[in-house]
């Protein structure tokens, strides 16, 4: 790879991030931008920046990194390429958990009975037990990489079917909230939910950077890599955890925003090579400008609709899912 | 030769090993000397692999104990044990578009702290590492662009570059033709030489094993059909009887080592 491709994503990144900023359901050039940013622009251009546009572009890219280093953990703990967050089903285990959620703890008027910060937890829990479940399935089978991903997907379809019956079975007025949470949508973000984000970020930052020397090993083979020293067993089962926390804390705020945590991390790959730092930092970087590009783009072309993100990135992965399944059963075959 | 009397770097003390339910060793007794060869060698499925990993402390004893410089291998934390023992397995693997310097530089894992660069003496072992398997040509290389023979080279370096005072190889001449295997039996005897390593390696030739070993371990079935110098254990008698085989045991030409001829399989007339 030469400089020039490594260089234009993150810049194509941040154009996309300052974009997303200045288009919404009124344009706002780039000079008002910069004057509202610092307070010097018109009351109007400062509350829609301040209030609206900015906590759901930095919750789009916040969300986007976490799902995309999720991704990349999973793919390099399980060694699998095709292996992410949405294909194990533990997207689909989180939202059952915050359906669950939903379910257990708002009242007759569609208000929630205790703190809303609680879902993240709620997600975390579902997406924990499915997690657990694909995990528990494919170790008896020594971890094959094909019977992983069938297991999950599997798991996945099961988590959809209880998602479905939940909202329809359930009762009507939580079902809307369902629904708009589950398609995965960053159009209702404030301040709170970046919070959230955020402070999952800065626990989960320290982790990762003490992971980095480990992930590195772990493109060994597991004899190899406890070779030279890696306790293999305990960094596979951190960074599995790690994987499913911030997947359910991303899912829990924005929902279920699916292929993030396949495309990035092994875009990140081909970009910028097997070590983890690069390829962690590019894989967080394309994630945000996924996540951050598909919510402009469902807000550029879709004006008035309030279409989900989690629609586009699902028409863009699904095809590039399959590219990789083609290519990785020729190459096995 | 080394004293005879300093204490082995690895005692196996009537242990019993094995894969779930099933026992390969059921009581094994074995030491590893210092700053020797040891090969090991047998039939397919005599255990040899198993005992290998077993000493490396990567299959846990279910009776009897293993001790490394005398204390029990179980208690090593992984990062101590691999400053101590590097092994090589028989089938490594790595991603294809790794260079060769960036597998090497992995082997340093366990004398680097958690965010730090790799500091000069990693560079120094890696290069050194490099230059001892005549790699220096290629370690910019990627490794899916190796053949065979550069690709073992490649993954004994790493081995090289971890400093262990003990390195355990697993059949590292398989899959090799006569020329990289000898060139590997080579790095073995000057690693033994240059360094005073102690090294273990499981060979099923026993030519192979005559040339590089001080001591051969000759396994059959779970048990030490014989252990000692190449010449007192490669016998027309023990052989025979430890392969199924008839044979006759030469002496080299060039030097008054054993040399194997194997004729029939038993049982064929």
């Amino acid at each position: 790879m030469t400089r020039t491709t490594q260089v234009l994503p993150p810049l194509a990144v941040l154009l996309i991030a300052l974009f997303a900023v200045a288009i919404g359901s009124s344009f706002m050039p780039l000079d008002r931008v910069v004057a509202a940013l610092f307070g010097a622009g018109s009351r109007a251009d400062g509350i829609i920046l301040w209030n609206i546009r900015l906590p759901r572009v930095l919750l789009a890219a916040l969300a986007g990194a976490a799902l995309a280093v999720a991704g990349m953990l999973l793919q390099r703990a399980t060694r699998n390429p095709l292996a992410a967050p949405s294909v194990l089903g533990i997207v689909d285990g989180a939202a059952v958990g915050v359906l669950v959620f939903f379910l257990l703890f708002s009242n007759e008027a569609n208000a929630l009975v205790v703190s809303v910060n609680w879902q993240p937890l709620a997600a975390a829990i579902g997406a924990l037990v499915f997690a657990t479940i694909v995990g528990v399935l494919a170790y008896q089978d020594a971890v094959s990489p094909m019977r992983l991903l069938l297991y999950g997907v599997a798991l996945a379809a099961l988590a959809n079917a209880i998602v479905v019956l939940m909202i329809i079975a359930g009762p009507v007025f939580r079902a809307s909230q369902a629904l708009i949470w589950l398609a995965g949508s960053v159009h209702t973000a404030d301040w709170r939910e970046v919070g959230i984000l955020s402070l999952a970020w800065l626990v989960a930052l320290p982790v990762l950077v003490l992971m980095i020397r480990p992930l590195d090993q772990l493109r060994l083979d597991d004899q190899s890599a406890a070779s030279t020293g890696l306790n293999v067993a305990r960094t596979r089962v951190f960074a599995l955890l790690l994987s499913v926390l911030m997947t359910a804390t991303a899912v829990s705020v924005v929902g279920g925003i699916g292929f993030v945590g396949l495309i990035a991390p092994h875009a990140a790959r081909l970009l910028y090579g097997t070590n983890a730092a690069p390829q962690m930092l590019g894989a967080a970087c394309l994630g945000a400008g996924m996540v951050m590009g598909a919510d402009l783009l469902v807000r550029a072309a879709f004006q008035p609709l309030e279409v989900p993100a989690g629609a586009v990135t699902a028409l863009i992965g699904a095809p590039y899912f399959i590219y990789l399944l083609i290519r990785q059963s020729s190459t096995h075959a | 030769m080394p004293d005879s009397f300093a204490p082995p770097l690895i005692t196996v003390e009537s242990v019993a090993i094995g894969y779930g339910g099933a026992l390969v060793f059921r009581d094994l007794s074995l030491a590893i000397p210092k700053a020797q060869v040891t090969a090991l060698c047998g039939p397919n499925g005599c255990g040899k692999s198993t005992a290998l990993k077993a000493m490396r402390g990567m299959l846990p004893a279910s009776a009897g104990q293993i001790l490394l410089d005398e204390a029990p291998i179980g208690g090593w934390g992984a990062k101590a044990l691999a400053r101590k023992i590097a092994i090589l397995g028989q089938s490594p693997s790595a991603p294809e578009e790794m260079r060769v310097r960036d597998l090497v530089a992995l082997g340093r894992y366990s004398h680097r702290a958690a965010c730090r660069p790799l500091t000069p003496p990693d560079l120094a072992a890696i290069d050194t590492a490099i230059r001892a398997t005549d790699l220096a040509d290629l370690a910019e290389r990627p490794l899916g662009g190796l053949s065979g023979g550069q690709l073992q080279r490649a993954w004994l370096a790493m081995v090289v570059a971890q400093e262990a005072p003990a390195i355990f190889l697993d059949e590292p001449t398989n899959h090799l033709d006569i020329a990289h295997a000898l060139s590997v039996l080579d790095l073995v005897r000057r690693l033994r030489r240059d360094s005073a390593k102690t090294i273990v390696i499981v060979l099923h030739d026993l030519n192979m094993a005559a040339r590089v070993a001080d001591r051969i371990v000759l396994f059959r079935n779970g048990e030490i059909a014989a252990e000692g110098a190449p010449i007192d254990v490669l016998t027309e008698a023990r052989i025979s009887q430890v392969f199924d085989i008839t044979c006759q045991v030469l002496t080299r030409p060039d030097s008054d080592l054993p040399l194997v001829v194997p004729l029939e399989p038993h049982g064929s007339g």
